[in-house]
């Protein structure tokens, strides 16, 4: 066995990634905090806020509830392995590390994984504030993964016809996207999708209607009520890490270019500048999807959301993933 | 290693080991504890040894009883009776053997207050003989001798607590039930004998492929009612969510693990398949069992999410999962021969086995948890992770195993029978997908109260002793072990099995020689 080329590379560009995207998506909230300090004109804190939180939050002292069980504590190292074995799921700029057939689902399931995760943590601490947080997030996690699903398997199925070597993986992207299939119903049907996404994304760093499990105004920060000190550190840092993930999902269904093939780059040096190219394409969306949107809007009740959801962007999936299908069906 | 030399051991150390107990029995508690661990121990090394020969050789294992050749003297059939092991069997056979000793070491602390010990090991022996003796045989009256050992031991253990109302009402309730079903398997037997004139499965296949008749499939029809019956599918489910629950747990874990599998779904695949192949309609066949198991996938799974009782829900996730079963057997059948049929067959063979374990394993915890608390009612066992952390965990290994979720055993297994249902027909499919929906709905509302606030009562609980817990840790290092090697699993032991159980030509000659 090819011990270098199996193991050894891979497990080095996952770290070397989960470094990269750690500084990145807390970057990100720095400046995402900064923007819509501006747009209320405020200063705000200094880019590099979360980094200082971060620390802080890990210097602090951690406090157990006692009625607290083992998965209070483990739930939030479990959450962020998920996120960090994800990363080896996610198209970034080039074909992800672990790209194989059908990887999709892979995706899928760590991404509710994560969720999952959060919500056990959230039960586990006893605390009747958290169980309301967690019953919302497993709601909201509930109405809004069947529109992502049915709007990403239509999309992934559409470009299979194409011709890839690999149906069903995240490296697809790279190889056909979907603006190549030119007909007009399946450039409305793709901007229907866009749509899709982006609501999607936005339920899924839960910001502006969807900022419903923490709603630290009524439920005293919901899932998070009992978290302090290291594990609130690291759920914070899962919280960026999955906001990176979620967008470069969407960014790489429909923004796939990269730019390395016009400095002539190859191997490394091309993957690397992708992966800038990307992170850049990453903030642009985040900028739109969370800090707009964030700034505009308050959230929704938990009823409302779901309605939302199931009414307004499920049905939209439907009507998006039928005009991409339509033209192979019929 | 001589596979055939050791093939009687498999009956004769648990018969033996039943047979002595009584007298064992007299020299006090401690003796009759080693002397069933140490016969259904024996028994387990007697089953790997018989699978691994099995899988090792690739052949069919056949032997004899009273002589060398099944056949008689000068005639070109076979007179005696035959067993006969092929992959499928030996498969049943490790499953049987391997939950019936976890079984057995849980119940020596799980049935300590009881009393009449002695005649539960006696049973519990005689139910894995049973069960074993249905695996291994290749005669279809000793199938329903084996078939009757294994349904009356079940019947007294389901009621083996006669101090309990509910106790006596579902071992009456199963046993009415039960002797019904087994009625019309003898019956379907007594049609095959008149009509054809031997009992022998091999040679019998050879005769029904010869002259097909109106009675074969009257038989045929009669077997599958039976055996449904058997296996708990939808709509004749109901004794099964009454005996579990009320069954001692070491019973439960067996009961779900394995009786219903092995009086229901491996009898119906061995006769349709071994039997039956060659002289019916299989795609006809086929989606009668696929109607049945659609019907068996929601219903389970569905009366699942709405089961306050601990053991009851359990009970109908079995339910649910033979619905999955049932669903790889029909498509197996429907699409006879193409690589669907074998994706399913190997899926249905494949979660057979998976979920004798995971079943076996959330019904030993639920065993745990009405030992330490006395209750099985889920709303007052919030917050049970606090107490019992062991416990709860194998229970969340146990749970994840069973819903699918990729590092376990369920997924391979599931998505075996996912693949090709949704190849075979998508609407199969998007019932399977609901099913699981439905599935996942139930444990997460158990694990939801495990992981809630402590109640009062639960405190005083703690984790068992080690023979309850040892078991426990076996199972649930077996699921995640077989869940790191799924798919090497399902190429070197799931579809060899399937095309050893397609080849029905060789499932035939094996026995006939070269007659």
């Amino acid at each position: 066995m090819d011990v270098m080329g199996n193991i050894v590379y891979p497990v080095a560009g996952l770290l070397g990634l989960y470094g990269f995207v750690s500084l990145a998506s807390l970057l990100w909230e720095g400046i995402d905090r900064k923007l819509v300090a501006r747009m209320q004109r405020r200063v705000g804190p200094p880019l590099i806020q979360p980094f200082y939180d971060f620390l802080k939050l890990m210097s602090k002292e951690t406090i157990v509830p006692n009625t607290a069980n083992y998965m209070f504590r483990a739930a939030p190292v479990l959450a962020l392995a998920t996120a960090i074995a994800l990363l080896a799921y996610t198209p970034m700029g080039f074909t992800p590390i672990m790209a194989s057939k059908g990887d999709v689902i892979v995706f899928i399931y760590l991404l509710a994984l994560i969720s999952f995760f959060k919500i056990v943590g959230a039960i586990s601490s006893g605390s009747p504030y958290a169980k309301i947080g967690a019953a919302r997030e497993a709601t909201v996690m509930v109405s809004r993964e069947p529109a992502m699903m049915l709007a990403i398997f239509a999309i992934m199925w559409r470009l299979g016809k194409l011709g890839v070597d690999r149906p069903f993986s995240m490296g697809i992207f790279y190889q056909h996207n979907i603006w190549e299939i030119g007909t007009p119903m399946s450039f409305v049907g793709a901007i229907i999708l866009l749509y899709v996404f982006c609501v999607w994304l936005a339920s899924e760093i839960e910001v502006g209607f969807f900022n419903i499990p923490d709603a630290e105004e009524e439920i005293a920060e919901g899932l998070l009520v009992e978290y302090s000190g290291r594990y609130l550190a690291l759920l914070k840092l899962t919280k960026a890490l999955k906001a990176y993930i979620a967008a470069s999902l969407v960014v790489a269904i429909f923004f796939p270019w990269g730019i390395a093939d016009y400095f002539n780059l190859t191997g490394l040096s091309a993957e690397v500048v992708n992966l800038l190219f990307h992170t850049l394409k990453v903030f642009i969306l985040l900028f739109v999807v969370e800090s707009v949107f964030r700034a505009v809007t308050g959230r929704l009740k938990i009823t409302q959301a779901v309605d939302f959801l199931w009414k307004n962007v499920f049905l939209a999936s439907l009507v998006g993933s039928l005009l991409i299908a339509m033209e192979v069906i019929m | 290693m001589n596979g055939e030399a050791i093939l009687p051991y498999l009956i004769i150390i648990p018969l033996f080991g039943a047979f002595s107990m009584p007298i064992v029995n007299l020299l006090g508690r401690k003796a009759r504890e080693a002397w069933a661990v140490m016969i259904s121990g024996a028994t387990l090394a007697v089953g790997s040894a018989i699978f691994y020969y099995v899988w090792d050789t690739k052949k069919i294992l056949v032997y004899t009883l009273g002589a060398k050749s099944p056949l008689g003297q000068g005639v070109g059939f076979p007179i005696r009776i035959v067993w006969e092991v092929d992959l499928f069997g030996a498969i049943m056979v490790l499953m049987v053997t391997l939950v019936s000793f976890l079984a057995v070491l849980y119940s020596l602390g799980y049935m300590k207050h009881d009393t009449g010990l002695d005649k539960y090991y006696t049973l519990i022996i005689i139910l894995e003989l049973g069960m074993l003796g249905i695996a291994i045989t290749g005669d279809l009256f000793n199938f329903y001798v084996f078939l009757e050992i294994m349904s009356i031991a079940s019947y007294a253990l389901v009621a083996f607590r006669n101090d309990t109302w509910e106790g006596i009402e579902a071992g009456i309730k199963y046993m009415f039930v039960g002797s019904i079903a087994s009625s019309f398997v003898l019956l379907g037997i007594a049609l095959l004998y008149g009509q054809y004139g031997t009992l022998t499965m091999s040679y019998l296949a050879l005769k029904l492929a010869q002259s097909p008749s109106v009675t074969a499939k009257v038989a045929l029809a009669l077997f599958i009612a039976g055996l449904l019956f058997k296996s708990g599918a939808s709509p004749v489910h109901m004794w099964l969510a009454d005996a579990h629950p009320a069954a001692p747990s070491s019973i439960s874990a067996m009961l779900s693990g394995l009786v219903i599998k092995i009086g229901g779904i491996y009898a119906l695949t061995r006769i349709l398949f071994s039997i039956y192949g060659a002289s019916i309609s299989v795609k006809t066949v086929g989606w009668v069992v696929i109607i049945f198991a659609c019907i068996t996938l929601i219903v389970g799974n569905a009366m699942a999410v709405i089961q306050n009782d601990m053991k009851r829900l359990l009970a109908y996730s079995s339910v649910g999962q033979i619905g999955y079963i049932l669903l790889g057997l029909g498509i197996g059948l429907a699409a006879y021969g193409s690589q669907t049929g074998e994706i399913a067959m190997a899926g249905a063979i494949y979660h057979t086995f998976n979920h004798a374990l995971m079943k076996a394993l959330l019904f030993l915890i639920a065993g745990v948890v009405i030992h330490q608390l006395g209750t099985r009612d889920l709303n007052e066992l919030s917050g049970l992770a606090k107490a019992m952390p062991k416990t709860t965990f194998a229970f969340l290994i146990g749970a994840a195993a069973i819903i699918g979720m990729p590092p376990l055993n369920g997924f391979a297994s599931k998505w075996l029978i996912y693949e090709s249902s949704a190849i075979f027909n998508p609407i199969l499919g998007a019932i399977a997908i609901i099913g699981t929906a439905f599935c996942t709905a139930a444990y997460v509302k158990v694990l939801y109260t495990f992981f809630g606030r402590p109640s009062e009562r639960v405190m005083k609980a703690k984790d068992p002793e080690g023979t309850m817990l040892w078991p426990i840790i076996i199972l649930v290092v077996a699921i995640i072990v077989m869940g790191l090697f799924p798919w090497q699993i399902s190429d070197k032991v799931m579809i060899p099995a399937v095309k050893a159980l397609e080849n029905q030509l060789a499932y035939v000659s094996a026995v006939l020689g070269g007659a």
